[in-house]
């Protein structure tokens, strides 16, 4: 894939571009109301998102996609995670690895939804069973993002990826937590085509990886920025309790973690796009640095306000549930530690040797 | 003048005039290369960005980088000392003038050695509350107090002084700021023995020491102002000193150190381990992207608030290794001595850590510092801030 990048100036106009839609198109009373929704999903923003070029954001210029890169994609979910828009982003971002043709040109239309079932060592749920054998897949597959409002199906795993039709997929949509971000158990039984293989896969995760950071870099500087707001404004003891160093001191440690995740999701996009050598160990890090850095600032961000973050109207709560659900997407802190001490090693031998 | 004559001129010079100089080896004493550095001082080279009155050559800060480039691809020590000579850019700034005709030429020489006389036991996070008094005699001032964490002090000629000129006024603001001649009966001088064991820093005690007229700078009453011009000097050379040590040795071996360590320990397959190695080595890397990423924000031209961040992030990096090696080593790590430098090691990074974690200001001030001026949050209510410093309680 050879992906077209911009220049500093042309990220900045695709970012305020971003910024604007969210703000005019996705509010926080739109969020909640797509959150009550059957579907959680917000078909009129997904739209809007196409046209824009967002859908197609990897996908070929030659197949009607703005042909970006992980750069890029990294920038449009850091919006989206501030946002927090119920709108398959990072399902349509890895599928966008995997498709060409015209599905690919489906995809960045809008007009076709893809979710992606990772398999085998993949899968971090542990529960999914799918067999494929003879061109047909059978077997459940567990925790599947957007299962429900998909229309193809791609299980990816170490020894491919194979397109299912929804058609061959029985789905039981999950009552999950996060109501912004859907997903499904889905027994697979019919057909099933091998349109790539395990390389692709590991691609596609990563690509997956990529947007997740982004999206939990948004997440945990617009919490933070609440937070900070809150705390210059709100008084007790006739002052503002920021200027409390009880809250202060946790402000500037949760600005270090803000900081932090934002240069780990960057230098993993750039890594990934240049296909770098570090880039195993880059998005192993940004996993782990991003998903700890959103939940610290969702978590402390509700104890810093104080009472009125634990009531439903506040939106505090919908970002802690997204930090929650999206260190169970393709592996909690525990395990990319692990995997980024062994990417480092791997590079310290291969180094050596 | 074209930047490429500018360029020629300065090749030419060095060319024609450095031959090598023995290396510095004492940070604040008196320089070996003194006479080299008094060269470099009098053809302009030395503070390029100064009026032509004081050595300098009035040049921009690019072409003043070009003067500060030849030098570096030359050896040569002496140029650039208008960003990181902090004691002759505050004696530039403040100092009277006749003062400063005997001062600069001596400090861009490296002739003189000095010594910061700020801190005290009663006045360290709260450094306006300094006990040390100034008292007005003919022609000068007699000066008595104790001074802390004051580096090279043994080899100093003056010392840049903090000391009390009005007790009748809000803490700040009788204070004022002094070069005091240090080689003189009144002024001791003994080491502080650090918890490393080593030492580093010194005790000043000052009893009734004289400081003629002419060695105050700024204002009388007025050295709060004073301090923090030439406090903003110390963190720009601070930084300085940081990037240049960063972009050295460290590399990705630097960060990764803790990986070879586990290996070496055979632990490198413990759980637990693995998840302290990640994540200690995590926040050394992420300190080091948060850095570049605030390096390239600042070179285009938007203010970075990540740079404060760095040595908080730096703290908690440095606690958090001595720890982890400590773990490492198990039982060895009671032991000491030349036989035992793993050991070694580990335990004096454990009780270094704090030099970063209290030093330059604690990790608590650092909070209040990020959280004011990054964050906009407001201060505490100083309750000493507007009464007269002698009713202010102590202790």
């Amino acid at each position: 894939m050879t992906d077209a990048t911009m220049n500093q100036e042309e990220r900045t106009a695709l970012r305020d571009t971003v910024r604007r839609l969210f703000a005019d198109q996705c509010t926080e009373s739109d969020v909640r109301r797509i959150m009550e929704s059957d579907s959680g999903h917000d078909p009129a923003l997904w739209r809007s998102l196409a046209e824009l070029g967002i859908a197609g954001l990897l996908v070929a210029a030659g197949t009607g996609g703005s042909q970006l890169s992980a750069v890029e994609l990294k920038l449009v979910m850091e919006e989206a995670g501030a946002a927090l828009a119920p709108v398959p982003l990072i399902s349509t971002a890895m599928a966008s690895v995997l498709l060409d043709g015209e599905l690919a040109e489906a995809l960045a239309a809008g007009r076709t939804i893809a979710a992606v079932a990772l398999l085998g060592a993949l899968d971090w749920t542990g529960g999914s069973n799918v067999r494929i054998e003879g061109g047909r897949a059978q077997g459940t597959a567990r925790f599947v993002p957007d299962a429900g409002i998909a229309d193809i199906f791609l299980l990816a795993s170490d020894e491919g990826v194979h397109l299912v039709e929804r058609a061959s997929a029985g789905i039981t949509p999950l009552p999950t937590f996060d109501r912004t971000r859907r997903m499904a158990d889905v027994r697979f039984d019919g057909a099933a085509t091998r349109i790539g293989d395990g390389a692709a896969a590991r691609r596609a995760r990563d690509i997956g990886l990529v947007a997740l950071a982004g999206e939990q870099t948004g997440g945990a500087r617009r919490i933070f920025d609440i937070t900070v707001d809150y705390a210059r404004e709100r008084h007790q003891f006739g002052r503002a309790i920021g200027s409390f160093q009880a809250i202060k001191h946790m402000a500037a440690d949760l600005l270090l973690e803000a900081e932090s995740a934002t240069s780990a999701a960057r230098d993993a996009a750039r890594q990934v796009a240049e296909g770098a050598v570090g880039k195993d160990a880059a998005v192993a890090l940004a996993a782990f640095a991003c998903a700890d850095a959103f939940l610290r600032c969702a978590k402390d961000g509700i104890q810093m306000h104080g009472g009125i973050a634990f009531t439903w109207d506040h939106p505090a709560h919908l970002y802690l549930r997204r930090a929650r659900s999206g260190v169970q997407l393709f592996g909690d802190s525990r395990v990319w530690r692990d995997r980024y001490v062994a990417a480092l090693d791997a590079m310290q031998r291969e180094m050596a040797a | 003048m074209t930047d490429a004559d500018l360029q020629a001129e300065v090749e030419a010079w060095l060319a024609a005039n450095w031959r090598g100089a023995p290396p510095r080896e004492e940070s604040f004493g008196r320089d070996p290369r003194a006479e080299w550095l008094a060269q470099v001082r009098d053809a302009g080279w030395a503070v390029p960005r100064w009026p032509r009155d004081w050595y300098g050559r009035e040049l921009s800060a690019e072409q003043a980088k070009i003067v500060e480039r030849a030098f570096a691809a030359a050896g040569a020590p002496g140029a650039g000392q208008d960003r990181s000579n902090l004691w002759a850019n505050t004696a530039l700034a403040h100092a009277t003038d006749s003062f400063k005709r005997v001062i600069v030429p001596q400090l861009l020489a490296g002739e003189v050695g000095m010594c910061l006389l700020y801190s005290e036991p009663g006045a360290g996070s709260d450094l306006a509350a300094i006990r040390t008094r100034a008292e007005k005699v003919e022609g000068g001032w007699r000066v008595t107090g104790q001074k802390i964490w004051t580096s090279g002090a043994v080899i100093a000629d003056y010392g840049m002084l903090i000391a009390r000129t009005d007790w009748d006024v809000p803490k700040h603001r009788g204070i004022s700021f002094f070069f005091l001649p240090m080689r003189q009966e009144g002024v001791e001088v003994r080491p502080l023995r650090q918890i490393t064991d080593e030492s580093h820093f010194n005790e000043v005690f000052i009893t009734d020491a004289f400081v003629p007229d002419e060695n105050l700078l700024g204002p009388l009453n007025g050295g709060w102002g004073v301090l923090q011009t030439a406090l903003a000097y110390e963190r720009s050379v601070m930084g300085d000193m940081a990037r240049g040590a960063r972009s050295g040795a460290a590399g990705a071996k630097g960060d990764h150190a803790m990986l070879e360590l586990a290996r070496e320990a055979g632990k490198l397959d413990d759980p637990v381990v693995r998840q302290d190695v990640a994540q200690v080595i995590a926040w050394r890397v992420l300190n080091k992207l948060n850095t570049q990423r605030a390096k390239a924000e600042l070179a285009q031209g938007t203010s970075s608030s990540i740079m404060s961040l760095g040595k908080l992030a730096m703290s908690r990096i440095l606690h958090e290794e001595g720890r982890l090696r400590t773990e490492l080593l198990g039982p060895e790590s009671l032991l000491e001595g030349p036989d035992h430098p793993r050991a070694e090691d580990a335990n004096f990074l454990s009780l270094n850590a704090y030099f970063t974690s209290i030093g330059g200001g604690t990790d608590q001030i650092q909070r209040n510092i990020i959280g004011e001026r990054v964050l906009g949050l407001p201060k505490e209510p100083e309750i000493d801030r507007t009464i007269p410093f002698r009713e202010v309680r102590a202790g």
